[in-house]
């Protein structure tokens, strides 16, 4: 089937969902009133809080939550055939992301524009703060663990890659020099950056760098020493201030994020691909983790994704000018999300060509997991060649492309953990861990890259743990959005509406998520795997704390409820 | 006519790229500290008392003030194109204002860049921005 066939049939249900799905949740579910002050209007002072129009708020809001991740999910799950991971992603947008992001928004605008973190404890209770801190602990030290062997296993496939990547650290730091110093405009020096970046693409052509020697040298596999070249970039970066590399790149990237969308469904509308992976895969090899339920771990970024309900929480529900705009802003940011999503599959299904090329690179899990980015560059590497860019510089874009969102990722995710870890401490009351940020970035670094490094039979033929890591963050990212919708769903239910469209998607992430880690549990204690059996147990122990606090919440609310009294219409 | 006041000033979050995987905020943000863009917090606060006086100035008048992130090229790029062009501007005006525009802060007019790359004091900002809405309007009464 051409690929175009896909995208267009996923356009018309997504624009459905939104039509018509969006629309009772906005009316019935939220009870949405446009003549209700939102936060915006409510504490309105030209800084924090400012009344926006919904498009301007859209652009900043999707920009905010698209990244990698929903590349590297799908790019995965295709091992099973395109059509559960287009479902998921699909059925998962529309019923699950989409409630989740505007509900989060929604729940927010009506509590003074607080953020889950805080919503979790005042609707649920004070130790949901705890455990929303604990999940965010496991899913950044996955989401570092993960992207580090992402960026490392590009670095090793596509040599040509690394200079343009370690060039656009200084080209960063030189436009946020420029820009902020001179106070000059951003538009040129950002598209002359993006530019140049694209530039040293044929550099990297030329002198691809290749770590085999060095790597040999001192005893290590090039993608170890990738990992902790990455680490301790990392280490480094995160210990900049913001203005000097994280915020200009924030320009670049803000331009490669709409390129890329561009070249992908460009390309498959000038190429018109046919997808040549099976509906289906019935030729799984023995041993290979069975869809259900692992596609809903897999794919978590995508189809639902927590921490979109950190962002709706955070500054765009100060933002929002009317209650109804909430409805475009939650809930087409997800659909924007979905959209990488698909554009992920299909380029893993339609450009790599035939279906011997699809199948030789997906002929287990292990090296489905391993090669998925790989799989993901290459595919957008064939649709930028429908557009007429040489195969060989459309694929180190497309590398390069990646690698951007995944050093973004790391540097947030390591300065993320640090703040984690120091009010963990806290609470903890272990005072060096407070005050010594070295020590905090430390552990935030160090302890991803031991799960990084960590060797296992189950990842593949290089023999690390990488599809294990990234199952288990799907578990915490999954973990993260089973607790917004909890909040979700007892804020509904308190004002005497129906939480069924909340309560469906909750307790299907949380039997799949709960299901996934007691398989996997007995899987890594079969074979051994203390760490990942002790990983795995955690989660686990996280996932059945949330289906209590989440349980108890409830039977508090219906006793409330029981009583006669509503928490109100708001 | 509407006039459409536009001010351009970054947030104190990370904007592009990691939004799924984590965010990075400033002192609002569930994750993340008020040092980290106090840049960002002083030119917010600057830009804040520039918004609030034009509320104040402009309230019974037909004009939209938006506060912008210039790293949102998606929504404000078309914006100020389709502002100059309703304007009537040339390639090479356009092509200024919309340099000028998309800065690290800005004030723009019905897509004329008044201010770039600094925030102006108060008055200047409420003066200039009222000159250029009379001159909109002598321009669109003159078509």
């Amino acid at each position: 089937m051409p690929a175009i066939v896909i995208a267009v049939l996923v356009a018309v249900a997504f624009f459905l969902g939104y039509r018509f799905y969006s629309k009772y949740l906005a009316e019935k579910v939220y009870a949405l009133d446009k003549s209700r002050p939102t936060p915006a209007h409510e504490f309105e002072d030209g800084v924090d809080y400012v009344p926006t129009n919904k498009h301007v708020l859209f652009g900043h809001h999707f920009t905010s939550v698209a990244g990698a991740a929903p590349i590297v999910g799908p790019a995965i799950a295709v091992f099973w055939g395109w059509v559960p991971a287009l479902c998921w992603v699909v059925l998962g947008t529309i019923f699950a992301a989409g409630v989740h992001d505007f509900g989060a928004l929604v729940v927010s605008i009506r509590n003074r524009a607080q953020n889950l973190g805080t919503l979790s404890a005042t609707v649920i209770n004070a130790r949901a703060r705890t455990l929303f801190l604990l999940i965010i602990f496991f899913l950044l030290t996955l989401v570092n663990a993960v992207f580090a062997v992402v960026i490392a296993i590009l670095f090793e496939a596509f040599p040509a890659s690394v200079i343009p990547i370690f060039f656009e650290i200084p080209l960063a730091i030189f436009i946020g020099q420029y820009i902020y110093r001179t106070r000059s405009s951003a538009l040129v020096p950002s598209l002359i950056g993006v530019g140049l970046l694209y530039l040293s693409i044929l550099l990297g052509q030329v002198f691809p760098i290749d770590l085999s020697p060095v790597a040999s040298a001192v005893g290590l596999e090039v993608r170890t020493l990738w990992v902790i070249i990455l680490f301790a970039y990392t280490f480094i970066a995160s210990r900049l201030p913001v203005w000097m590399l994280l915020q200009p790149r924030d320009y670049i990237n803000s331009h490669q994020l709409f390129i890329a969308l561009g070249v992908i469904f460009l390309g498959i509308l000038v190429g018109f691909d046919r997808i040549v992976a099976p509906a289906i895969n019935t030729d799984l090899p023995a041993g290979s983790p069975y869809w259900f339920p692992f596609l809903f771990i897999t794919i978590a970024c995508g189809a639902i994704s927590g921490f979109h309900s950190l962002v709706s929480s955070g500054t765009t529900s100060k933002q929002l000018d009317n209650e109804e705009d909430a409805r475009y802003v939650g809930y087409f940011g997800a659909v924007g999300e979905g959209s990488l999503a698909l554009g992920a599959i299909l380029a893993c299904t339609a450009g790599l060509g035939t279906y011997a090329a699809w199948q030789e690179k997906y002929v287990d899990f292990g090296t489905a997991s391993e090669g998925a980015v790989g799989n993901f560059v290459a595919g957008v590497g064939h649709f930028a060649n429908n557009l007429g860019i040489p195969l060989a510089i459309a694929t180190t874009f497309a590398a390069v492309v990646v690698v951007s969102f995944a050093a973004t990722t790391m540097d947030t995710g390591v300065r993320l953990q640090r703040y984690i870890i120091q009010e963990i401490a806290e609470v903890a009351r272990i005072r060096p861990l407070t005050r010594n940020i070295t020590i905090a970035t430390g552990i935030a670094v160090l302890v991803p890259m031991g799960l990084a490094l960590y060797p296992s039979d189950a990842g593949g033929e290089s023999g690390f743990a990488f599809g294990y890591l990234w199952r288990l963050f799907g578990t915490t990212n999954q973990l993260t959005a089973g607790l917004a919708l909890a909040v979700v769903a007892v804020w509904v239910f308190t004002r005497g509406r129906n939480p069924l469209a909340q309560i469906i998607p909750l307790v299907f992430l949380l039997s799949m998520t709960v299901w996934a880690l007691f398989i996997q549990i007995g899987e890594f204690y079969a074979r051994g795997d203390w760490l990942l059996t002790i990983v795995d147990a955690l989660i686990f122990v996280l996932a059945l704390w949330l289906i209590v606090e989440a349980i108890g919440a409830f039977r508090r609310a219906r006793e409330h409820r029981a009583t006669g009294r509503t928490a109100g219409e708001g | 006519m509407l006039h459409r006041i536009i001010l351009v000033r970054e947030w104190d979050t990370q904007v592009a790229a990691s939004g799924c995987c984590g965010r990075l905020g400033g002192e609002n943000s569930e994750l993340g500290e008020k040092e980290t863009f106090a840049a960002n917090r002083c030119e917010m606060e600057a830009m804040g008392e520039v918004y609030r006086a034009l509320k104040a100035e402009l309230f019974d008048e037909d004009a939209e003030i938006t506060v912008v992130d210039p790293r949102n090229m998606v929504w404000l790029i078309p914006s100020l194109l389709k502002d100059a062009r309703k304007r009537g501007f040339g390639i090479a005006e356009t092509w200024s204002h919309l340099r000028r525009g998309v800065s690290y802060t800005a004030i723009v007019v019905d897509g004329k860049t008044l201010f770039s790359g600094r925030i102006p004091p108060v008055e200047d900002a409420v003066r200039a921005v009222r000159e250029e809405i009379s001159s909109a309007e002598s321009e669109m009464a003159a078509v």
